[in-house]
């Protein structure tokens, strides 16, 4: 890599894929998982949101060291999928992503799921008694309703996933071109005495976090408490 | 399951619901096409829960019973548990205003409306009877706006228009029976649709509902807390308790002649109290106890023991002789009289336990007749309200707490000059007291039927 490259592009690419496929990819499960959780009575439902918060309290770390030992060739699931699949898990961009898309569940989850649940029972009733399917009552009145949820779900996940370096670190190591991020470029740029370039991609990491929450804050001014 | 009924067809929703938890309910009722019900009950009544058990919004496990739309040949079930038929409230042909309106607060009034119409309308038509609702709810310059941008009238308006677009057929159907089959008969239900709303926008809706009364061929289900309400816009009140439908009728029978005790309390009769019925044949206990002679061979005419008083009261052959009931004081019927203007009857009264037959007609008020009651009594509180004076009577020898309240006129008080201590007389035609057996409330409740 040239030694006085300010900006490390390749890695940029890596963290903008990844930001983009995680929130892609995160939003419709999401939304399902939102909607049972703002309309549920199930006893279940303070579990499944425990276990859904705790990434947010979780080291990195720890979320990386147990994707790394469920998945790892070491591994029943690893080896599994090295012989069926040819899938790499660990020390892959595919791994990657998947630590990723586990730690972002809350961001994804919580914004929707608080959104939905502020419309009131009635209103989904009222669709119902009018002759809206529920799929329809979703797509026609929930959704667009919980529109600055998604919003915020969205932007906390990928400003989330472009600031993320515990789980990457443990998960992708930091394979240029394939598992190593921005996040990581600037520890290395750092480790290297660089300032310079640590100073010019940590201003674009702030940029796109301020940028994120700024959208967040500009539609839903209420919900700013995450 | 279901055939078309031809619209002409008068048809009839008829509902009777059972269920322990986690709402008791025990209701059964029947409203006709082209008939306003009001379900009346206090808060907590379960009076909200049955309108949405009609609506298929509450379908516990536990419910049992049936909800139907009879006509003459046809039947539409949407609910019958021995059949194991539970429509959905999608497939249930309600139009149902919500308390708070729950309108969708991101649609403009006229896509509220569209977006419930009939998924079988084309595009043309659902604009068109959208657009046709606002009018006829004098909205139609607001089509536009959005619910915030609404007062609370006006989306009380466009939730009506919302739950009528779905029962109302399209002008265009007619009569042809493709157009019937594809518009099966509905139920409006309103539930407290006037709570929210200011007195003056309350009159509006109150006509607006009115005028729906008399154009459309639906049966209307109310729900209020209100009687007043109830007896100004129903043809017909169902008196809820405890999620039991305790007594219907019309509203004057049901006020005039509460089924019980229970009845009484919940349509606002304050005057209600406990005592002793003797029938017109019967033998008195209490003979010592001074009672009428006359009363015994008066035909037809049973005595209330009250306290030292023995009241003439209507026998109607369905209570038995000396038993404990309970009675209450029709306040339309009772006159006050100053003991002046009620002479001799006060001396009567006082000596006679109130009985005043022996008094010569000629010197009786006026609009008395011979067995009528005359009860001395001591004004103890007045409260004025404008044209209307809430009065609170001591009778003279009636049992300790008994006391009678009283709406009386500002204008009769003051003629008579009558101040909190002075001394009055009340004149209690028998037609004015309504006996009623008491009972446990709940083994009277096992059907609303026919009045005692």
């Amino acid at each position: 890599m040239p030694d006085n490259a300010a900006m490390d592009w390749q890695a940029a690419k890596v963290s903008l894929t990844l930001a983009v496929l995680t929130a892609a990819l995160l939003l419709p499960p999401s939304l399902l998982l939102a909607r049972w959780l703002a309309v549920t009575g199930s006893r279940a439902k303070p579990w499944v949101e425990a276990l859904l918060m705790l990434p947010l309290l979780l080291p990195p770390t720890v979320v990386g060291f147990y994707v790394l030992t469920t998945l790892g060739p070491a591994s029943p699931v690893g080896a599994w999928l090295a012989t069926h699949t040819r899938l790499q898990l660990v020390f892959s961009f595919e791994g990657l992503l998947l630590a990723s898309l586990l730690v972002n569940v809350p961001f994804m989850v919580q914004p929707i799921q608080r959104t939905l649940s502020s419309i009131a029972p009635s209103v989904r009733e009222a669709a119902w008694v009018g002759g809206l399917s529920p799929w329809r009552t979703f797509m026609l009145i929930e959704l667009p309703l919980a529109w600055p949820g998604v919003l915020a779900g969205v932007a906390l996940t990928a400003a989330h996933t472009l600031g993320e370096f515990g789980v990457v670190l443990m998960v992708g190591g930091s394979i240029p071109g394939q598992t190593k991020t921005l996040s990581i470029a600037i520890y290395d740029r750092v480790q290297a005495f660089d300032n310079t370039g640590a100073h010019v991609m940590a201003l674009v990491l702030v940029a796109c976090s301020l940028a994120a929450l700024v959208a967040v804050f500009r539609t839903s001014p209420a919900r700013r408490n995450h | 399951m279901s055939t078309p009924a031809p619209r002409t067809h008068a048809y009839n929703l008829h509902v009777a619901l059972r269920c322990t938890a986690p709402v008791p309910l025990q209701a059964e009722f029947d409203c006709a096409a082209g008939e306003l019900l009001a379900l009346v009950g206090p808060s907590g009544s379960g009076k909200t829960t049955l309108l949405r058990a009609v609506a298929g919004l509450y379908q516990p496990p536990g419910l049992s019973g049936q909800i139907t739309l009879r006509a003459a040949e046809t039947e539409h079930i949407w609910f019958d548990s021995q059949r194991s038929i539970a429509l959905a409230p999608q497939a249930r042909h309600v139009g149902l205003v919500f308390q708070q309106y729950a309108l969708f607060p991101h649609l403009s009034a006229l896509k509220n409306i569209a977006v419930c119409a009939p998924n079988h309308w084309s595009k043309h038509q659902i604009q068109g009877q959208a657009m046709a609702l606002l009018e006829r709810l004098g909205l139609a310059s607001l089509a536009q706006r959005l619910p915030h941008q609404l007062s609370g009238g006006q989306q009380q308006r466009v939730a009506l228009a919302r739950a009528l677009v779905r029962i109302v057929p399209l002008p265009s159907d007619g009569a042809q029976v493709a157009g019937l089959a594809a518009h099966p008969p509905g139920v409006l239900l309103l539930d407290e649709p006037f709570s929210a709303v200011d007195a003056p926008m309350r009159q509006v809706l109150y006509r607006a509902l009115a005028q729906l009364h008399s154009s459309l061929h639906l049966p209307i289900v109310l729900v209020t807390h209100d009687l007043a309400e109830a007896r100004r816009l129903a043809d017909k009140v169902v008196i809820v308790d405890g999620g039991a439908t305790l007594q219907s009728g019309p509203p004057e029978w049901v006020l005039r002649s509460p089924r019980n005790a229970r009845v009484a309390q919940l349509v606002g009769i304050h005057n209600h109290f406990a005592s002793q019925f003797y029938t017109a044949t019967g033998a008195d206990p209490g003979m010592a106890h001074a009672g009428p002679d006359s009363a015994n061979t008066s035909p037809g005419m049973g005595r209330l023991r009250w306290g030292q008083h023995d009241l003439h009261a209507q026998d109607k052959g369905k209570i038995d002789n000396a038993t404990e009931v309970t009675w209450v004081l029709a306040g339309g019927s009772v006159q006050v009289l100053s003991p002046e203007a009620a002479q001799p009857a006060p001396a009567a009264a006082l000596s006679n336990n109130a009985h005043h037959q022996n008094a010569p007609q000629d010197k009786a008020p006026q609009g008395s007749a011979p067995l009528d009651n005359y009860l001395p009594c001591q004004l103890i509180e007045m409260l004025p309200l404008g044209e209307i004076c809430v009065c609170k009577l001591a009778v003279t020898g009636a049992p300790p707490g008994d006391e009678v309240t009283l709406n009386l006129s500002t204008a009769l008080l003051r003629s008579m000059q009558a101040q909190v201590g002075c001394a009055l007389v009340l004149h209690i035609p028998p037609e004015a007291l309504h006996i009623m057996p008491v009972r446990e409330i709940l083994a009277a409740e096992s059907a609303v039927g026919t009045p005692l």
